[in-house]
């Protein structure tokens, strides 16, 4: 989605277990749910 | 600046969505007014101190913060981790909140750079202004927005940051759209939010109780 929104060069960060130890933690483990950091860079183009 | 209309600026239209995106920024309203007033409560989530240490900021940087602005911090991640700000950068933090990262982002730009913070709560405005003003910072600001449609001019950041706000936004292509709007050719995108390794079912997707719980 990053690339079709005219951003290049996306990396993206190790997960973290956000939800760990929270109230929140059974429905994070079901659906495999963890916190990533991204970047982007936005191109120099006019379109996406 | 912007469209009247976010959703159809960027090409899709309410019924592609899988939730209203009006009634589901209410709840989202909802639930972070809950974290800004009462801190203290129980969420479904972390928050505060204990988060930032989880995700891996800068314990300097944190504990050089007053409380009020660290207590309702309930991001997912940390968007300075892949890369620091720049002295003298100007940064936009789409959902702001109560300003954390705008503070720790301040600090990494310095008083040459300038930070906006954008959010559509409140009292979590209201709790990272009266922050900002106790810091004396007059190179961090909070204007009342929506990630879909920033009240700051085309291509005027040199970065964009956000912390777990853009899977909270039914229209992603939108927020993306418009963050691709503010930032200038060049910019950089820094964000941290969640991800699924397994697919949500698509009736569970069309349950708004489940975004925000």
């Amino acid at each position: 989605m990053l690339q079709d929104s005219g951003f290049t060069d996306v990396v993206i960060g190790a997960a973290v277990d956000t939800f760990g130890g929270a109230n929140g933690e059974d429905k994070a483990r079901a659906f495999e749910v963890y916190g990533y950091t991204f970047m982007a860079t936005r191109s120099v183009g006019m379109s996406a | 600046m912007h469209a009247d209309d976010p959703h159809a600026a960027a090409g899709t239209v309410a019924g592609d969505l899988p939730v209203d995106p009006a009634a589901l920024r209410e709840e989202v309203r909802g639930k972070y007014r809950e974290v800004a007033v009462d801190p203290g409560a129980s969420f479904h989530f972390h928050i505060g101190r204990g988060l930032a240490r989880r995700l891996g900021y800068e314990a300097a940087a944190v504990d050089a913060l007053p409380d009020p602005a660290v207590e309702s911090f309930a991001g997912v991640g940390n968007p300075f981790s892949l890369r620091r700000l720049a002295s003298g950068e100007r940064v936009v933090d789409v959902g702001s909140g109560a300003g954390f990262d705008s503070f720790i982002a301040a600090g990494q730009v310095g008083r040459g750079g300038q930070v906006v913070g954008v959010d559509m709560t409140a009292e979590m405005l209201a709790k990272s202004r009266r922050t900002a003003e106790a810091l004396g910072l007059a190179h961090v600001e909070f204007r009342e927005g929506l990630a879909e449609a920033l009240p700051v001019a085309d291509g005027w950041a040199d970065v964009v940051i956000s912390n777990g706000v853009i899977n909270l936004c039914a229209d992603k292509q939108a927020v993306f759209a418009e963050i691709r709007r503010v930032l200038r050719p060049g910019g950089q995108l820094q964000f941290a939010d969640i991800a699924n390794g397994r697919p949500v079912p698509a009736e569970a997707l069309r349950d708004i109780d489940l975004w925000t719980g």
